[in-house]
């Protein structure tokens, strides 16, 4: 890295990070959610960087190298369908398959009678969420597993290695654009609620409305069940610097997509739990709020200061910015419809709207409402980036100082309730130890390496849920 | 003697099988299915309404009241066409070419059903002149668009226009929604009508189905 990019790295780190932490450094910085937005610049199609994750990769450094931009994600077109597509995951539509090459991919909800978990499967995955996900949600997602045996094998071993090869391409990815662009990778890892897995890959949104008025006690028992695993999978993947907000992807929790109860009984106890553990190791959550949350901002202001970051989509930015903007940084608030369809000068107007509301002392974070897909008109999100470089100016002078740690005196992280068997194993030791003979050798040595290799099986099973 | 009260709060409470048994009751007592649908389904189905829009109601309980009142027109609809009673309205309704998103879309195609409207449901991913054909064949007044994806809003538009070109908009009204979509969308591609939820739609559907 040479030393401007060096150097304008470190002041892109410390501002991000100290408005992350509701403070003020010296601009607002911009960390836009660029999804399909990239092809647009870079002049690919939406099929080829959703297919081919290295010309998505390309795609956010040509971003990179033309907008200032503080932070981006590596790959906002999270989804790599080569992945999807050998694990035969029927819910998903690819570009240029199932939807048009210039139509970002999108899930397919399941028929109500016909969902990927059944309603009377609910004890199943209560009982072991883990085996559930191997011997009843896999076969029943995938196309492939359901073929034959053999092509069941082979889904599984490609769509394995597929996933360990785009895991393993970030690490690179996180490094070009920091030592090409100067540019901050914007989050690291993976966190879901349980009621949101629930209705987004195993029940289908119509399928969990009925089970909530109809079976409520098996919902809350299954979000319980689920809520050690992705505590497990979240805490998994935090930022070991401490520096770079976990995002949570926040889908069906809120009203009216549930009623105020529902939120209270069982979306945000079985999800503030794992809000806290992360913020006791001193990691951010990204609260990516999709819809409108505004019902629900009383419950986020119970967290402790500075242990979020609350993103705005279609929520109310006066009444976020009155209810959380004390405690919280926030995000967003960029409308995409005015990206896609508005003038420059509307998005300059917005954008002075939501500094001035939000951005008063520092705290916010410039970005779109929701990710930006390939209808962003390359003007309005120029004038959103040059606009919020002149207006959002705290002082004159950025500083490449080590960004601010958490603070000390955190509270301490809440216990959970483990399941019949535990988070972070498929097959634990201890049920291997009784199928095979006395070990004459070194035992840990034998623990310890089956443990690794099948929490490799472990992370497989609920990335697929969780991130594709 | 059929008790209409208690068919109202089976459909409030979206009690499925009673709203049926409790619809077969009446009419085998000879209540007119008119006078079921005017007197119980209708007022319970508006009280479902007032109470989503005070936040008594929430998604959830609005589509158990769907199933209710589906459950209870069933028996009531071979009688209506018998009798020759026209519907509240003909709504053709789906999400747009290259949209695959149908949440919204089914929820508002439930309760038009519920509010006594004959809806002809095309699914998701429809393309503009598949909405063409529906208009065409079946006579609907209403034609009903969803999306929601920016980037599949100007299949709205296109499908509009292709409404226009097939020589059938002036026949229908047109009403869009879906998550990004805005009154303001609305107006820019000359949409008739515009809701910002499933229970309003129903509203807007009633209003744009009485005569000028």
């Amino acid at each position: 890295m040479s030393a401007p990019t060096s150097q304008l790295y470190a002041q892109r780190l410390n501002r991000y990070v100290t408005a992350g932490r509701n403070a003020k450094p010296d601009r607002v910085p911009l960390r836009p959610f660029a999804a399909e937005f990239t092809a647009n610049v870079s002049g690919h199609t939406v099929q080829q960087i959703t297919h081919d994750y290295n010309q998505a990769f390309d795609s956010v450094i040509t971003c990179c190298r033309q907008f200032d931009w503080d932070a981006v994600v590596p790959n906002m077109v999270y989804v790599w369908t080569g992945l999807t597509q050998s694990a035969g995951l029927r819910y998903y539509a690819i570009p240029g398959i199932d939807v048009g090459p210039e139509v970002g991919f999108q899930y397919r909800e399941p028929e109500q009678d016909n969902a990927w978990m059944r309603r009377e499967e609910y004890d199943e995955l209560i009982d072991d969420p883990v085996a559930f996900l191997y011997n009843t949600w896999l076969p029943r997602v995938s196309a492939e597993c359901a073929a034959s045996p053999y092509r069941r094998s082979l889904a599984m071993v490609k769509s394995t290695w597929a996933m360990a090869n785009y895991f393993s391409a970030f690490g690179p990815q996180i490094e070009r654009m920091k030592n090409e662009c100067g540019t901050v990778s914007s989050i690291s890892g993976m966190l879901k609620a349980p009621l949101d897995v629930l209705a987004d890959k195993f029940r289908g949104y119509l399928g969990l409305a009925f089970d909530l008025m109809e079976v409520p006690d098996k919902v809350e028992a299954a979000c319980k069940a689920l809520m050690p695993h992705l505590g497990f999978i979240a805490l998994s993947g935090l930022d070991p610097g401490r520096n770079i907000p976990i995002p949570i992807w926040m889908h069906r929790g809120c009203v009216p997509f549930v009623s105020h109860d529902h939120f209270n009984r069982l979306y945000w106890p079985t999800l503030k739990p794992i809000v806290e553990a992360i913020w006791a190791r001193g990691n951010q959550t990204l609260f990516y709020a999709e819809g409108k949350w505004d019902a629900h901002l009383d419950a986020f202001a119970e967290l402790p200061a500075g242990s979020i970051i609350y993103h705005i989509d279609r929520g109310d930015a006066e009444l976020t910015a009155r209810k959380l903007g004390s405690k919280f940084c926030l995000s967003g608030g960029v409308p995409n419809a005015m990206l896609a369809f508005g003038t420059p000068e509307e998005v300059r107007q917005r954008c002075k709207f939501l500094i001035d509301t939000c951005g008063q002392g520092g705290g916010f974070i410039m970005d779109a409402s929701a990710i930006m897909q390939n209808d962003a008109r390359v003007e309005n999100v120029r004038a959103m980036t040059e606009f919020t470089r002149e207006y959002g100016v705290y002082s004159t002078t950025p500083s490449d100082a080590a960004p601010p740690p958490p603070p000390e005196g955190r509270p301490p992280a809440p216990t959970w309730r483990e399941g019949r068997v535990p988070a972070g194993a498929c097959l634990a030791w201890e049920q291997r130890l009784k199928e095979i003979p006395a070990i004459p050798g070194d035992p840990a040595l034998c623990r310890q390496v089956w443990e690794n290799v099948d929490a490799l099986a472990y992370f497989y099973i609920w990335h697929l849920v969780l991130s594709f | 003697m059929a008790d209409l009260r208690t068919l109202h709060d089976a459909i409030l409470e979206g009690n499925a099988k009673q709203a049926a048994a409790l619809t077969q009751e009446a009419l085998a007592e000879g209540l007119a299915p008119l006078d079921i649908i005017q007197q119980a389904m209708v007022p319970a189905m508006d009280e479902v309404g007032r109470r989503f829009e005070c936040e008594e109601y929430f998604v959830p309980e609005l589509l158990l009241s769907a199933r209710a009142m589906k459950a209870a027109l069933e028996p009531v609809r071979p009688l209506l066409v018998a009798s020759g009673i026209q519907p509240a309205g003909r709504v053709v309704i789906g999400t747009v070419k290259g949209d695959l998103h149908d949440i919204g879309k089914n929820l508002v195609a439930a309760l038009l059903e519920g509010g006594g409207f004959e809806v002809i449901d095309l699914g998701a991913d429809v393309p503009a002149q598949k909405f063409v054909e529906a208009v065409q064949s079946s006579g609907a007044g209403i034609v009903a668009l969803s999306a929601l994806l920016t980037v599949t809003m100007p299949s709205m538009k296109s499908t509009i226009e292709a409404l226009d070109h097939a020589g059938v908009r002036s026949r229908v009204k047109v009403i869009v929604g879906g998550a990004p979509v805005t009154q303001q969308f609305a107006d820019q591609i000359g949409a008739d009508g515009y809701s910002e939820n499933a229970t309003a739609a129903v509203a807007l559907a009633r209003r744009l189905s009485q005569p000028a």
